[in-house]
């Protein structure tokens, strides 16, 4: 996929797979693999973004002896999704708009 | 390369970041190598997965804004003394119009760049409208009894048409090393704000 359209895509992707449960740093590298290649620099910027502007919060658990940062959606994060599903909306227009057949007029 | 390697290679060169940027950082690193190893990769392999050192560093640099880096590089690690500042002051008339300059010459070679880029699509367009314009003068020529300057003209029309098209691909693959040029431009900008020296610690 075109990279300039993924980067608008990817904060609420890394949103959407924590929305149901905390998840930790690899796991949602793992969950997002299917559908988005993310490097580890790139998650580590979109989660900073993210946490600075409360849309999610960071929890240090400790396990085996180390420690594992789990992050938690916030009530804005999730309300980010659904502003999400709004502008999809939008995209989906413009999608129709782009892919229209010749004659059509909408 | 095993995991403690990788952490101080990849320590050493974001020196141009705080101390506590770099902690979070690393600590960010390790844990997807942990969780890695955790799922049955050997160390190796989790290093390997999580990418190259240079890489990254890339990255990191390419993302961390300019203002940044410069402000790193100037930030002193101590207190001026008086005389430093004294000295600042004193040297400021020739100082400054240095910093000046050497931004102006920076500045001008990005702009020296986008020159090149629109020079070659004027030279594209000068050579599509030739050839559009050619094409009605061969015509009136011919009309009016000038057979041969209309026929050259006319092969002119082609010749030109024919370098306008060649050339168009050409400048497509000069924007995108333009493109390219510019961005290395500053990402080398960049790297000179950097600090050379190895670990700050």
């Amino acid at each position: 996929m075109d990279i300039q359209l993924k980067r608008g895509l990817l904060d609420a992707c890394v949103l959407a797979a924590i929305k149901n449960e905390d998840s930790y740093g690899y796991k949602i590298i793992k969950d997002l693999k299917p559908y988005v290649e993310l490097s580890e620099s790139t998650l580590y910027t979109i989660l900073k973004k993210l946490e600075m502007s409360d849309m999610l919060t960071v929890k240090s658990v400790e396990l085996n002896g180390r420690l594992r940062k789990y992050y938690h959606i916030t009530q804005k994060g999730l309300s980010r999704i659904d502003e999400f599903r709004e502008d999809f909306k939008e995209i989906l227009s413009i999608y129709r708009y782009i892919t229209r057949e010749e004659g059509e007029n909408e | 390369m095993n995991k403690e390697t990788f952490l101080r290679t990849l320590r050493s060169k974001l020196s141009y970041l705080s101390r506590s940027e770099v902690d979070e950082r690393l600590a960010f690193y390790e844990e997807m190598i942990d969780d890695r190893m955790e799922e049955g990769m050997t160390e190796e392999e989790a290093v390997e997965a999580v990418g190259s050192v240079d890489r990254i560093a890339e990255q990191i640099m390419t993302e961390t804004p300019l203002t940044k880096l410069v402000a790193g590089r100037v930030k002193p690690e101590r207190n001026l003394r008086a005389w430093e500042i004294v000295l600042l002051i004193v040297g400021a008339p020739l100082w400054i119009p240095l910093l000046i300059a050497f931004a102006s010459v920076l500045f001008s070679l990005y702009i020296t760049i986008w020159c090149i880029l629109i020079s070659v699509y004027a030279i594209n367009i000068a050579f599509a409208l030739g050839a559009v314009i050619a094409v009605p003068c061969s015509i009136y020529f011919m009309c009016t009894g000038n057979v041969m300057p209309g026929v050259f003209l006319l092969g002119g029309a082609f010749l030109l048409a024919g370098l306008t098209i060649l050339m168009f691909y050409l400048n497509v693959l000069i924007s995108k090393g333009i493109v390219w040029l510019s961005e290395k431009l500053v990402l080398w900008i960049k790297s000179l704000f950097v600090r050379k020296d190895k670990d700050r610690s």
